[in-house]
């Protein structure tokens, strides 16, 4: 009877610490954030009642412009972005792929993961050294080719394309892993029973590779849509949101209200929003591009 | 024997009152025993003026049994950082770094003690502690709120005009320029060629404080023009304000261009390699630029106040108090004062400035061996004379409409808004700030 018992409570003993874990660092913040958005809360005047005020802070923030612009700003970054990683990173998975290429395979998923253990704010650096106009070695490569220096941070458009540029050459090695992952659980008979029926690549790809590529792709756009929903540390050091508003997404915004206004309500008012919005994209990313394996 | 007599009483009654603690004199050794042992905490940035105090901690530990600890943060981050301590009650800094813009704020939340809780006590004041040795527009600006002193200026700084005075020679000047419109349109137009990749000026203007406060407010003051009128309504709209925003965007062609993604280190860094003729920067980064490992033109390297507008010089003023932060443990908060009146003391200055850093303390100006040794002094010593105290609002606002003036002020100077469109969406935001904190139903004094 005390044996059944202790059976019964093992798993849940095992379970209990990451759950612990999980609720103080997951939903605790989540929690308190709602509660904020429906308070007046200015860390910087603490002499300030911490009164309730209903939905006025979203109220606020549905009718604040800039809002709405860096809320714009961030999917027009996503548009930009979020294709090229793709398609870049399926031709470096294909590419992997490929039989009889071990060394370089073995070379590339090393020099891969290289972007991805970089910390955001040592992209952001990089990103300031390589884009600088005077030393940066973009500039450099575009001069040997005879174009003439490019003012790279002090311009909206290419300033924007500069962080876009770090971004992807951050996140596409991510996206190639996983879609390589999925490419090995293709099956080889298949794959070689379609390639003996002369079947193309772009055959192969479309009937038997992709099925098996979906799952991943469809982590890659719910984590990297969240991603650059809260991408901040990368901007803050390259460009602060600049010049002008032309590089401040959505969470440089969210940061601004919320550690150098310290208005806490607006701010987590402004995230509780954000958060429906990662959400309904992943359900609407899961509907229409996940499907299992038949 | 009488002689000897009358001896003997006189030296009876000096050893008398030599035992006294009445008439020993002060020394931060005594003062600072209850105290040995305790640990203090700052929050420093990555400036020569940290670094000097750094050079001369070690001195005020041996002396005193204070440990002083610190932490290095970034400029933008250091508010931040404090803010989220003193409100959420994690306590870890003893000694607060207060940015001339914070001292309302930090004061007026009660963040950091009066001083008068230190000074008004024998046995923690140091008998020559001389509020007044102080050059009065520091302490005023940067320590002092509605008649209060909470901190005493530690990280000194004047906008001054550094110049090439090699580069300027050659376009044929002898002198930098006098008034900002000599600058643009005489000295202009002989410095720059963008041919050679050569220009005039650089005025760092990069989103953020620097957009702010060393771009936005040093077009403002100089022309007559001003953020907020006397009734805290925004002036930006006054011709004076406006024909300084409207100066800056002139100016630009005399700048390289990308200006508003040059912060302090572009901008001298652009005249430290030759690319720029002058700049107008803060007297810190006097030793930047006569360090031959990061200066080409350390030979060549002048430095003046900055030029005057039509309403006068009123130079960029900027800088920093150390304030005692109110922990309520009055050992860390004792040994915190002893610290910072140590460290700002009349008697460190030259130690300080030969260390690296700017002293806010008038008397060491005075000696021509420093005079001679940095050639900043003279013009930070005369721009502190003609300064504005009040050259960005001090108030707590500040920081939420620093905000907003970095946001319009780099649109402004992109071309995306004019000056007065600009202005208008400044003055709006603006003031929806200062309405929702009290200034205009009388709730709160009208104190900047």
């Amino acid at each position: 009877m005390t044996g059944a018992r202790s059976e019964r409570w093992t798993p849940v003993l095992f379970l209990a610490p990451a759950v612990v874990a999980l609720l103080a660092i997951g939903l605790y913040p989540l929690l308190l954030a709602l509660t904020t958005s429906f308070r007046t809360y200015l860390v910087a005047k603490p002499n300030l009642p911490k009164d309730f005020v209903g939905f006025a802070n979203y109220a606020a923030v549905l009718g604040d412009p800039t809002f709405w612009q860096a809320l714009g700003r961030t999917f027009l970054f996503l548009l930009v972005v979020l294709p090229i990683e793709l398609a870049v990173g399926l031709a470096i998975a294909l590419l992997l792929h490929q039989p009889g290429l071990s060394l370089l395979r073995a070379l590339l998923r090393l020099s891969l993961v290289i972007p991805l253990a970089t910390t955001f704010a040592v992209v952001g650096l990089i990103g300031r050294l390589m884009f600088n106009d005077q030393f940066g070695v973009v500039n450099h490569l575009l001069g040997i080719v005879g174009i003439a220096p490019v003012q790279w941070l002090g311009q909206p458009t290419t300033a924007f394309l500069a962080v876009a540029l770090m971004d992807i050459w951050q996140w596409t090695p991510f996206v190639a892993l996983v879609l390589l992952a999925g490419l090995t659980m293709v099956p080889a008979e298949i794959e070689e029973a379609a390639k003996l029926d002369a079947g193309g690549a772009w055959a192969i790809l479309r009937h038997i590779q992709l099925p098996f590529l979906l799952p991943g792709i469809t982590a890659v756009l719910i984590l990297r849509t969240a991603d650059i929903l809260k991408l901040f540390d990368l901007i803050f050091v390259m460009t602060r949101g600049g010049p002008g508003s032309a590089t401040e997404l959505i969470a440089v915004y969210i940061q601004r209200i919320g550690f150098r206004v310290f208005d806490q309500g607006i701010a987590s008012a402004q995230a509780i929003l954000l958060l429906i919005v990662t959400i309904v994209l992943s359900r609407l990313y899961i509907r229409l591009v996940y499907r299992e394996v038949a | 024997m009488r002689i000897a007599r009358g001896a003997t009483l006189a030296a009876l009654t000096a050893a008398l009152l030599g035992s006294s603690p009445l008439a020993r004199a002060w020394t931060v050794e005594e003062a600072a025993a209850p105290y040995k042992g305790t640990t203090i905490k700052a929050l420093f940035l990555d400036r020569p003026g940290y670094a000097a105090a750094i050079k001369l901690i070690p001195e005020f530990e041996a002396a005193t049994g204070i440990k002083v600890t610190w932490e290095t943060l970034p400029y933008e981050n250091s508010r931040e950082r404090q803010v989220l301590d003193f409100t959420g009650g994690t306590q870890e800094f003893d000694i607060a770094l207060i940015d001339v813009v914070w001292i309302g704020e930090f004061a007026e939340s009660g963040w950091v003690a009066p001083m008068s809780r230190f000074i008004d006590d024998p046995a923690l004041v140091d008998p020559d502690l001389k509020l007044d040795g102080f050059f009065p527009i520091l302490l005023e600006s940067f320590g002092t709120w509605d008649e209060q002193v909470y901190g005493l200026p530690f990280d000194n700084y004047s906008g001054l005009l550094f110049y090439n005075k090699c580069q300027l020679e050659e376009a044929g000047f002898t002198a930098p320029p006098a008034t900002w419109q000599e600058l643009k349109e005489v000295y202009g137009p002989k410095l720059t060629d963008p041919a050679r990749d050569r220009y005039a000026f650089a005025l760092q203007s990069r989103r953020g404080e620097t957009q702010s406060a060393d771009s936005f407010m040093r077009v403002l003051w100089p022309f007559g023009g001003s953020l907020l009128n006397a009734e805290f309504r925004s002036n930006l709209l006054s011709p004076e304000s406006q024909a300084g925003l409207q100066f800056r965007q002139e100016l630009m062609q005399v700048m390289p261009p990308g200006i508003v993604d040059y912060d302090h280190s572009e901008a001298v860094n652009a005249l430290a390699q030759g690319r720029v003729a002058m700049i107008t920067e803060w007297s810190a980064f006097y030793g930047t630029l006569t360090d031959p490992a990061q200066s080409r033109i350390v030979d060549c390297l002048a430095v003046a106040p900055e030029p005057e507008g039509p309403a006068g010089r009123k130079p960029a003023l900027g800088g920093f108090s150390l304030g005692v932060v109110d922990t309520g443990d009055e050992a860390r908060m004792n040994a915190a004062w002893l610290f910072i009146q140590w460290i700002t003391s009349e008697a460190k200055a030259k130690d300080y400035i030969r260390a690296g850093g700017v002293s806010g303390r008038t008397a060491p100006y005075d000696d021509p061996e420093i005079q001679a040794a940095y050639r900043y002094v003279e013009p930070m010593v005369a721009s502190w004379q003609d300064g504005v105290p009040d050259f960005r609002p001090r108030f707590a606002d500040w920081p939420a409409i620093s905000e907003i003036v970095a946001e319009w002020g780099t649109k402004m100077m992109l071309g995306e808004v004019t000056t007065e469109q600009g202005a208008k969406e400044i003055g709006a935001r603006m003031e929806a700030i200062l309405e929702k904190s009290g200034y205009y139903d009388g709730s709160k004094k009208l104190l900047k």
